[in-house]
């Protein structure tokens, strides 16, 4: 397959264009609101064809990665701009930059004070994004990591809800305290490269022949653990995710269950296992048990919530636990699995927080209690949320089952021969976890039958002042995000041969020891 | 003495001192008042550039033997820190329109000047003293409100402990060693004689007063909240960085070693944890940057943790990030006749809103000190832990990070303010100067350049 020489332009491109965006919204920031808007739509929208195009081009049978830039940075701390594709980014990738147009024509209506600031933080935070993702430097990965809060801090706190400050000081400083001790960790860790090496280099590629012993992979994994568990987030690390995702107006709630949240699953694939898997293998069912309980507890949470966006809230937890099982399986089937999920869980969250959104701006209440019937009343607006909400259940044809399917399917794979040693904590987590599957569509239907079905109840209804079914735009980014959901579930052949390689490094990296006594050595 | 060399090593001191004299005869010709401040602008320009164009030719040379010498990198310090005090300047036209703020800065800049080139503890003396006296005088310049008098006799008081403190310390070291030379301060850290090591301990002591770290920080919040904004921003950043580019010449090429290490671990931890939980409390703008800058002054000190060789660049590195944010907070602030109003955080609340330039140099500035990448105040406090790390220190980089962490509150409670909170603008404020406006502007770009390019400046010093 010829190479496509155009990739690394294009990714540079793909990358950097939501600071040009910055730089036209600022200029047009006198003009009009509407010029922001245009122009913050535009610039998204470019950024979904390129990384479209560089999607379509990706080489599925290359193993490493794809497109990359190199270019050092500071040269005297081995850091470089090094950025580039392969099969653990491009879905993600693509999930940012489809999300990123979707997002801002959502929030076309509902953000009316500052416009052109919001569309600044969201350009920023696309870019921050972005760059997370194809980072393939640690210190830069790390930048990038840490970016993304200050445009999220804005986001929630300037167009938020009523409590907003509280919700967006907690995001941050929660947050926070993990990335300072993981900045401890990645000091500790390339110092630690350098005294054994001798060379100074931030390269994930580098930092992948680390030799640790065991006790130091531990604190590490630990930190760096810390940090992804509050993003993913996992139990019990979780409680700033309610209070950030009621508290943000759509657009945020959007990017933040969308994206933000796949940062804690991207980060333990890429560098938390992968840099300790020693330390990782040691610490699986620690691990796999907090990520069941993330499932059961969060599905649990969500079944008796009364605010609806807290209901989705905790399924985010519950959906992303998942993921984390999936990972920890280390099964093919599984790791590929969680991957889907994620971009799985990336649609179907976008999809449910949009439509809360549009019902919030109609009628001003999050409570569950005061609606009822709206399939009578919204027959568009009914048929997207029970799509959305059958996709968040895990229906077959939709890209939920496709994750949740082969995640658990990988949990089982691995959990059946530690079973036949006799070791049955693999199995017994696996099967709770399915039960997650059942409360899953309890809470999910509990709140579709209360909401869309029943007698009619809606604040500012009236025969006189009916409320006013989907946009034209509305069910524009809902259909996208429909055929999106629909397309990952019925054909998620492209999507798996595009990560099957990946998944194999990665595991060859978490199965492969690395500690000083034994260079290399397999475990089962 | 070769009176070339004393031209060209000096030469930054020259010009410095022939800006002085300048501004001096200017005074007493009645022509202060108007173009006092272009006269002192040149002569800092003309000196740093004096200073970059030396550094760059390689130049070295030792003119008064065992007393100052020079060196490239000491030359590139100059340089750097005297551009530093280009925004200083341009703040202070609104404030001050004699002739006595520029005579005065001038002579602390020319302290500032001895101090990395200081060969013996005479110079160095002379260096601390010539930097902090005139901040004496310029605390109480402006007199902005009552409780300067205050601010600027408790700097006095401490100030002078503090160099009576160094004095006793260098009796003793040259009691110890018979020398009053600088170099012998880094093999009197590893002695074992008590007279030695209580010189070295008084010395540092001294210094840690100078830089207001834990538990000789208490002039700090009343001197900062005192002084006019050009006169705090001056001694937040340049003093701060003159002291500890002093403490840098001290240590040379010595590891921290012995007793030494236990202050060296402790009290610059307990700044850092205390400066940032005390800013918390603050409704002053000035007293939270002298708690902040409590804090950062303990960052600085941990660098001395950290093996001799990075200790330069990593210490200059900070001073330049964490100066040219703090100067560019400063500079952005908007004008207000009433001082107490204007230090006040509520003048800050919404003011986004009324002046967006400002509130997003302020926003930028609070979250590069904060340490939040990308902005410079990230890669600083990264290549001073980086250091302390590969030193062997891991445990108390840690808790330095932790430290570091408690910082963020109130910087982004500032943010907060800035763009959160609903406010109107009190009846006296404005818009801060052109020429405050212009140093914003400055500072800007420096931190722009440290952002985007640090291994360039990395290079540089």
């Amino acid at each position: 397959m010829s190479e496509f020489t155009m990739g690394p332009m294009l990714l540079n491109l793909v990358l950097w264009l939501p600071i040009i965006g910055v730089g036209l919204v600022l200029l047009a920031a006198r003009a009009n609101d509407g010029l922001s808007r245009t122009i913050s739509a535009a610039v998204m929208t470019v950024q979904f064809a390129l990384t479209t195009v560089l999607y379509l081009q990706f080489d599925t049978t290359a193993a490493g990665l794809q497109y990359t830039t190199h270019l050092p940075w500071i040269a005297q701390w081995g850091v470089s701009y090094l950025i580039g594709l392969d099969g653990f980014n491009i879905l993600l990738v693509l999930l940012t930059a489809f999300l990123g147009p979707i997002v801002v024509l959502g929030a076309w209506t509902s953000i009316k004070k500052d416009v052109p600031l919001f569309h600044v933080m969201v350009l920023l935070l696309q870019f921050a994004m972005m760059g997370a993702f194809v980072a393939q430097d640690l210190f830069l990965f790390y930048l990038f990591w840490e970016a993304m809060l200050i445009p999220m801090f804005l986001i929630i706190g300037m167009w938020g809800g009523a409590r907003r400050v509280y919700a967006t000081i907690k995001f941050v400083l929660y947050t926070a305290f993990g990335s300072i001790l993981m900045l401890a960790a990645v000091i500790y860790l390339v110092h630690s490269m350098q005294q054994t090496s001798g060379v100074m280099s931030f390269a994930f590629a580098d930092l992948y022949q680390t030799q640790l012993p065991l006790s130091v992979q531990t604190i590490l994994l630990g930190a760096f653990a810390l940090s992804f568990a509050i993003k993913v987030p996992m139990v019990p690390l979780h409680t700033w995710l309610p209070d950030a995702h009621v508290e943000a107006p759509t657009a945020g709630s959007v990017i933040l269950a969308g994206v933000l949240l796949k940062m804690g699953t991207y980060g333990f694939m890429k560098l938390g296992f992968p840099l300790f898997p020693d330390a990782a293998r040691a610490f699986t069912p620690l691990l796999m048990t907090l990520a069941v309980i993330s499932i059961v507890y969060g599905a649990c949470l969500a079944l008796v919530q009364t605010d609806i966006k807290k209901i989705i809230a905790y399924s985010s937890i519950s959906h992303l636990g998942y993921v984390m099982l999936g990972l920890l399986s280390l099964e093919l089937v599984g790791i590929q699995g969680a991957i889907i999920q994620m971009v799985s869980h990336g649609l179907v969250a976008a999809g449910l927080f949009l439509l809360v959104g549009m019902i919030y701006d109609r009628c001003h209440t999050r409570d569950l209690a005061a609606y009822g019937g709206l399939a009578r009343l919204l027959p568009v607006y009914s048929v997207f949320f029970m799509i959305f909400t059958l996709a968040s259940v895990g229906l077959p044809t939709t890209s939920g089952f496709t994750g949740e399917f082969l995640a658990l399917m990988g949990a089982f794979t691995a959990a059946w021969p530690a079973h036949l040693d006799g070791n049955n904590l693999p199995l017994v987590l696996a099967s709770v976890a399915v039960t997650g599957v059942v409360l899953g569509a309890m809470y999910m239907l509990r709140f579709a039958l209360t909401f869309l079905f029943g007698d009619v109840k809606a604040p500012h209804h009236s025969p006189e002042h009916p409320l006013l079914d989907l946009s034209l735009r509305e069910k524009s980014i809902l259909g996208l995000l429909t055929i999106a959901v629909f397309a990952l579930g019925l054909f998620p052949d492209g999507a798996l041969q595009k990560t099957e390689l990946a998944a194999k490094t990665y595991q060859s990296l978490v199965t492969t020891s690395r500690t000083p006594a034994d260079a290399v050595g397999v475990t089962p | 003495m070769n009176t070339q060399d004393a031209l060209m090593a000096m030469l930054p001191e020259h010009l410095l001192l022939g800006g002085i004299v300048l501004v001096i005869i200017m005074e007493v010709l009645g022509r202060g008042s108007r173009s006092a401040l272009w006269v002192a602008l040149g002569a800092v320009i003309a000196a740093s550039g004096a200073a970059f164009m030396l550094s760059n030719a390689q130049y070295a040379a030792a003119p008064f033997a065992g007393q100052f010498s020079v060196t490239p990198a000491i030359l590139m310090a100059k340089g750097v820190l005297l551009a530093l005090a280009v925004p200083v300047l341009l703040m202070s036209r609104t404030e001050f329109s004699d002739g006595e703020f520029s005579i005065l800065l001038l002579s602390s800049l020319y302290g500032l000047c001895l101090l990395p080139s200081a060969d013996s503890f005479l110079v160095m003396f002379l260096g601390l003293e010539l930097l902090a006296m005139p901040v004496y005088a310029l605390v109480l310049l402006a007199f902005r409100r009552p409780q300067s008098a205050e601010s600027a006799f408790k700097y006095l008081v401490l100030g002078g402990a503090a160099s009576a403190t160094f004095l006793m310390g260098v009796s003793l070291l040259y009691g110890a060693t018979g020398s009053m030379s600088v170099d012998a301060f880094g093999p009197a850290l590893a002695s074992g004689d008590v007279m030695t090591r209580t010189a070295v301990v008084l010395v540092l002591l001294a210094l840690f007063l100078k830089a207001a770290v834990v538990p000789f920080h208490a002039w700090a919040p009343d001197t900062y909240e005192g002084a006019s904004i050009p006169v705090t921003a001056y001694m937040a950043t340049l003093t701060k960085g003159a002291v500890l580019l002093a403490a840098v010449r001290l240590f040379s090429g010595a590891n921290a070693t012995g007793p030494l290490v236990d202050l060296l671990l402790v009290l610059p931890l307990v700044s850092i944890v205390w400066g940032n939980l005390a800013a918390i409390k603050q409704q002053s703008f000035r007293r939270m940057i002298a708690y902040s800058s409590i804090a950062h002054a303990g960052y600085l000190f941990y660098a001395f943790l950290g093996n001799a060789e990075g200790r330069m660049q990593a210490v200059l590195f900070y001073v330049i990030a964490y100066s040219v944010v703090n100067l560019l907070a400063f500079a952005v602030m908007p004008q207000n006749t009433d001082d107490e109003q204007r230090d006040s955080l509520d003048a800050l609340k919404g003011l986004y809103h009324r002046n967006p330039f400002a509130a997003v140099m302020i926003a930028v500035a609070m979250l590069s000190l904060a340490g939040l990448p990308p902005f410079p105040g990230f890669a600083a406090k990264f290549l001073i832990f980086k250091n302390v790390v590969a030193a062997g220190y891991t445990t108390y980089a840690v808790l330095g990070l932790v430290g570091s962490y408690l910082g963020i509150y109130f910087y982004l409670r500032v943010i907060q303010l800035l763009f959160m909170t609903a406010g109107e603008a009190a009846p006296t404020e404005q818009r801060a100067g052109g020429m405050a406006r212009a140093a914003g502007v400055l500072c800007l770009v420096g931190t722009l350049v440290l952002a985007v390019l640090p291994g360039w400046v990395l290079g540089r010093i």
